[in-house]
């Protein structure tokens, strides 16, 4: 296999420089702050970016699915499991994170799929504003389901990881921090080797490039739009899961801003494509961070929208292109 | 929507119109309560239906249930009680309660619109509300225009009576003001903060953190001042909207100048628990004081829906607040009829709620005996509330206001978490009470 030019050494590239430009601007403390948030941002836009690569929907409603996937992480950690605390003992902690974020990811991707089933199947064929409205309409159901469930108010989720931190280059990082990053950066590999290397990658992939010849080539349009829909939403359920835990605290609205944040980070690294949305979450979330070490906290979400402005009028299609042809 | 439902029962109760002679009180309007002490025995006619209101309009569902529902008890245990006298001048008492929260966030439009909603009831005497200093910059001119009297028992923020600001908000009426406030204002709450951290706590400097709000700009800026003032060293000061999630930034930027205190200058549901909460993680900050202002010291116990203590759990440990009111009553009976009746510790400023629930009765009182309808009834209540010779006899002892509706005797209470009590969940204590002068004197 020859390297490829568009698929690896570009993504390397700006990935690498990106990470650079951060740690020297922001230092080991702000910059393991930022790597995690990025790595929440970056669950959440590869949902965006892969359902737009499929079926070119922008599915506002993703950011909820994000939110409810942190209450559902919740609601397994203190309801059906009974936790409150930290759990200290290491094996414990290892088996019930899996058993957590299995759960969460698994239930969250039958509810992405139910979504699609019956909010944007039915509107495949429809003018493309009609999905587009349905969706937002999706993310105020959602919204409200949430909030007559567990109320409007902050919701604590029990944090099950230790608060430890170890000293690393003159910072002090959170064990929680690497394992959020590590996670991110696992269920990206994956992602990626699922869609290059398996037949249901391969079947996404055609589907994006061109639905009717797919489908005459035997693909099962609907089957695979709708694991698209699963593995998109367990994604966000993962983001939902380490948002939780993370900030200890989560809240039926939480999904708008993080979801807008997301979906800049997909457009911003060309929307559909899965290796870019990674990228610009972990830049969206160092831009963020960095107006926050200027000292201009109000104005962090204007400097991640001029950031947005700036690239779709120099690069339209976003930093790594929108990988037409093989989008996914 | 329980409440809104009893509002509307209430209001359909008045359309009945069932004329004033079903109502035939027989004991007189309380001593206490009720200086003006007419022995009315019937209700006159202006008391049409036989029963008046006092509005509420707090913020009462969500991340603020326990900011409004504990100040609203206040009302209801001061009407009740009113009634089992007889009511006022043999009317009855009832009321009408709006939530301000929207999406379990106190908001400003929904308090303009809820003033409406209470202007537009002819039977609202007057108003104990808003909770938030915002939303009464929203509401004030409304109830001016109306001449409606709102008594906040928890507004701080200095603007929103004093000029030239507190000009802007009266202008449909200028010289017939329709805003009372039991509360300290800014000018003195968040210097006293800064004064205890400083002179009581021993700490030189302080990091503080806005949440961009009328009320938290507002406190940060008279803390700020006051803490330069005592030769602090202010190390960074920062405005988070409500919408942050993630606060772990802007902490981390804050504990490399090592301060060695935090101000969190807002409220617990824009965002001042959630910053308590990740700031406590922060390397640096783990064991600083961090002290808040009303805003913040709810006196919610640890488990009380959206409670500062709730929502930071073990971080709350250090933390330390100030509440614009007396703490020690001049009515000490007031906290075991309260917790008799709502089964929990009064909140932060359920005595000053009740307290202005005092004011509209007793002014009501004196304005039955002239009344002839609701109308002027609604206005004698104003009239007599706002009038600076008017001493009332209240639970947090004698009150009266300026011109500009500013409590002449204001207090500060200050409070800390102790993390021992409500079964290890914890809880405010009380650590002393200090009482300053007009803030307008000067």
């Amino acid at each position: 296999m020859t390297v490829d030019f568009r698929r690896v050494i570009r993504p390397v590239a700006i990935g690498t420089i990106a990470l650079l430009t951060e740690y020297a601007l922001l230092g080991t403390q702000q910059f393991a702050n930022a790597l995690t948030l990025g790595a929440i941002y970056a669950l959440i836009a590869l949902g965006y970016t892969m359902v737009y690569g499929i079926v070119e929907l922008i599915n506002f409603a993703h950011g909820d699915i994000f939110m409810v996937g942190s209450f559902l992480a919740m609601w397994i950690m203190t309801t059906v499991l009974g936790l409150s605390g930290p759990v200290t003992n290491l094996l414990n902690l290892v088996g019930l994170l899996s058993i957590v974020m299995f759960a969460t990811m698994v239930g969250m991707g039958f509810i992405g799929m139910f979504i699609e089933r019956f909010a944007y199947r039915p509107l495949r064929h429809a003018p493309r504003l009609a999905p587009l409205i349905t969706a937002i309409g999706v993310s105020f159901i959602l919204q409200n389901i949430i909030s007559s469930l567990f109320g409007p108010s902050p919701v604590n989720v029990p944090q099950i990881v230790p608060l430890d931190k170890f000293a690393f280059m003159g910072g002090k990082i959170g064990y929680l921090n690497v394992f959020m990053v590590v996670l991110a950066v696992v269920l990206m590999i994956a992602l990626q080797l699922f869609v290059g290397r398996t037949r249901l990658g391969r079947a996404m992939r055609s589907t994006a490039q061109d639905r009717e010849a797919a489908e005459l080539m035997g693909v099962d349009i609907n089957q695979t739009i709708a694991i698209t829909f699963f593995i998109a939403a367990a994604l966000a359920g993962a983001g939902g899961v380490i948002q939780g835990l993370y900030f200890g605290s989560i809240k039926f609205d939480l999904g708008f801003f993080v979801g807008l944040k997301a979906f800049t980070a997909a457009v911003l690294g060309g929307i559909g494509n899965t290796t870019g949305a990674a990228i610009g979450g972990f830049i969206i979330a160092f831009v963020e961070v960095y107006a926050t070490v200027l000292g201009y906290t109000q104005w962090s979400e204007v400097a991640v929208f001029t950031v947005l402005i700036l690239v779709l009028v120099f690069r339209p299609s976003g930093l790594l292109g929108q990988q037409l042809g093989e989008r996914a | 929507m329980k409440y809104g439902k009893l509002g509307a029962l209430g209001a359909g109760a008045l359309l009945v119109f069932s004329a004033c002679s079903g109502t035939t009180a027989t004991a007189a309007p309380g001593t206490s309560t009720a200086p003006g002490g007419s022995s009315a025995v019937a209700a006159g006619a202006w008391c049409v239906g036989g029963t008046v209101k006092i509005g509420t309009e707090l913020p009462m569902s969500g991340g603020e249930t326990a900011n409004g529902a504990p100040t609203a008890n206040g009302v209801k245990l001061a009407i009740k009680q009113q009634n089992a006298k007889g009511g006022v001048a043999g009317c009855k008492l009832d009321i009408n309660v709006q939530d301000d929260a929207l999406n379990g966030v106190h908001d400003p439009q929904t308090g303009a619109k809820n003033m409406q909603t209470l202007v537009a009831d002819a039977a609202v005497m007057g108003v104990v509300g808003p909770f938030n200093s915002g939303v009464a910059k929203a509401e004030i001119p409304i109830s001016n225009g109306a001449g409606l009297l709102m008594c906040s028992p928890a507004n701080t923020n200095n603007g929103v009576t004093q000029p030239p600001e507190g000009d802007t908000y009266r202008k449909t009426n200028p010289t017939k003001i329709s805003y009372i406030r039991t509360a300290s204002p800014d000018s003195i709450q968040g210097p006293s903060a800064a004064d205890y951290l400083y002179k009581d706590l021993g700490k030189t400097s302080v990091y503080i953190i806005d949440d961009t709000e009328t009320f938290g700009v507002g406190v940060g800026d008279t803390f700020q001042a006051e803490f330069k003032k005592l030769g602090g060293n202010v190390v960074k000061r920062d405005s988070a909207p409500k919408s942050t999630t993630d606060y772990t930034p802007l902490f981390t930027a804050a504990a490399a100048l090592n301060p060695q205190g935090v101000y969190l200058a807002g409220t617990t549901p824009t965002g001042m628990g959630l910053a308590l909460k990740q700031g406590r993680t922060v390397s640096g900050l783990e064991t600083v004081p961090f002290v808040g202002p009303d805003g913040v010291a709810d006196l919610g116990p640890g488990g009380t829906q959206g409670a500062t203590i709730t929502i930071a759990g073990a971080a709350s440990h250090d933390v330390y607040g100030t509440v614009g009111s007396a703490h020690d009553l001049a009515d000490n009976t007031f906290t075991a009829a309260y917790t008799t009746e709502f089964g929990g510790a009064p909140g932060a400023y359920s005595a000053a709620a009740y307290a202005c629930a005092q004011i509209i009765i007793a002014s009501l009182d004196k304005a039955s005996a002239t009344a002839t309808d609701l109308a002027s009834a609604r206005e004698g209540v104003r009239a007599n509330a706002v009038n600076s010779a008017n001493t009332f006899a209240t639970v947090l002892g004698s009150l009266n206001f300026d011109k500009y509706g500013d409590n002449v005797h204001p207090f500060i209470s200050f409070y800390k978490v102790d993390m021992t009590l409500a079964g290890g969940k914890g809880d405010w204590t009380f650590v002393k009470q200090e009482s300053f002068s007009d803030p307008n004197a000067q």
